[in-house]
């Protein structure tokens, strides 16, 4: 693939990529497999299930609210997979494009990193039950093509920057919260740990590409907060998944799905979930919608 | 059931679409991005929720979702039989 029309991508990396050297792990040795991981915990914290703080969730048997926590931690390690699989992909095709020379050793380490989480979610998954969920279907089709260059490349690296900024509220929590499992907390506590460095500079690209896109047409910034504002709520979205429910034993998966969706409690939850980084967004003249603001 | 099925899946569009007022049966969902890959999914469970039956992500045919025809024709006709 060839980049063209973006000028060069400048930033200064040299803090980060000293921390992703004096950071670095083997994540094939650091843990300590259980054989197998208590049932009787959750495997994800119950607050943040999809179903918390709603009448949904107080209407489950303890053993249904429990097997949530188990198929809603092993759906959001699937997400985290397919998630990181998808735009991985999109930074190896870039990696030497001349625009991107002045950050290609961090992307080199952000390549690494990314595809060792991938190894560990998928080996917890595998491990204590067995199984991913799919990835959701999507479109091939372009839905950018008639974006300008820079814009394009804006729209590629915010797409990292939003779903590791998602995925980071629930690493954080649950790298600290005592009723998880050693093993679910230790995972999401690494994982929040490396994405510190990923966010930090995703942020800084993000505000690079877009002062391109300011310079060459600053008309194109409301059609990507438009495009951001749908990633955001379809990020939201995919972790509601109807399989997850149906495995915990909770009939009805997709009523349950929409209602729970629409639920003014988990509206609350997602904008919580999405705060620091439309407030990032907002700030950077990108304006999403901010019932957050 | 199949005309208000088929209704549910117009409003669903239309609503997600301000500047289209109308559909035609046989109008390109996908290449006018009245569907786009963030709207897909959704699209998907809808249509499993109104036809009652699953639908496997990893074994889809793009050109069953393509139109308002080959949707009715996909999910809510040939079942009658
Ligand atoms: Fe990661
Ligand atoms: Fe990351």
């Amino acid at each position: 693939m060839v980049v063209r029309d973006i000028e060069p991508v400048v930033l200064d990396l040299d803090r980060l990529e000293q921390m992703a050297k004096s950071d670095y792990y083997n994540p094939y040795t650091a843990f300590d497999w259980p054989e197998a991981i208590e049932a009787d915990r959750p495997w994800m914290s119950e607050s943040l299930t999809t179903l918390a703080g709603t009448e949904m969730w107080d209407e489950l048997t303890r053993d249904q609210q429990l097997a949530l926590t188990r198929y809603e931690a092993i759906n959001f390690f699937s997400l985290n997979i397919h998630g990181i699989r998808e735009l991985l992909s999109e930074v190896v095709m870039r990696i030497h494009e001349r625009a991107y020379a002045g950050v290609s050793e961090f992307l080199h380490h952000f390549i690494g990193e990314e595809n060792e989480h991938m190894w560990l979610f998928a080996e917890f998954c595998l491990r204590y039950d067995g199984k991913l969920y799919p990835a959701q279907p999507r479109l091939a089709a372009g839905s950018m093509d008639h974006l300008s260059p820079p814009a394009r490349e804006l729209v590629v690296f915010a797409r990292v920057l939003i779903f590791e900024e998602i995925v980071d509220h629930y690493n954080a929590y649950m790298a600290t919260d005592e009723t998880l499992p050693r093993i679910a907390r230790e995972i999401n506590r690494v994982h929040h740990q490396d994405e510190s460095r990923h966010v930090a500079f995703g942020r800084m690209m993000f505000t690079g590409l877009l002062e391109q896109v300011a310079r060459r047409d600053p008309a194109e910034i409301p059609v990507i907060a438009e495009y951001l504002e749908d990633y955001l709520q379809y990020s939201i979205a995919t972790l509601y998944n109807p399989a997850a429910y149906r495995d915990a034993g909770i009939p009805d998966a997709l009523n349950l799905r929409r209602r729970a969706l629409e639920h003014p409690a988990r509206r609350a939850a997602h904008d919580q979930v999405l705060k620091r980084t439309r407030r990032f967004l907002n700030r950077s003249g990108v304006s999403v919608g901010g019932s957050a603001a | 059931m199949t005309t208000e099925a088929m209704r549910s899946v117009q409003e669903f569009i239309l609503g997600r679409n301000p500047k289209l007022d109308r559909l035609d049966g046989d109008f390109d969902l996908i290449d006018s991005r009245a569907i786009n890959s963030l709207a897909f999914v959704e699209f998907i469970f809808l249509l499993e929720e109104l036809a009652g039956e699953p639908i496997d992500p990893e074994d889809l045919d793009l050109d069953d979702f393509r139109t308002l025809n080959a949707i009715e024709a996909r999910f809510f006709t040939q079942k009658a039989a």
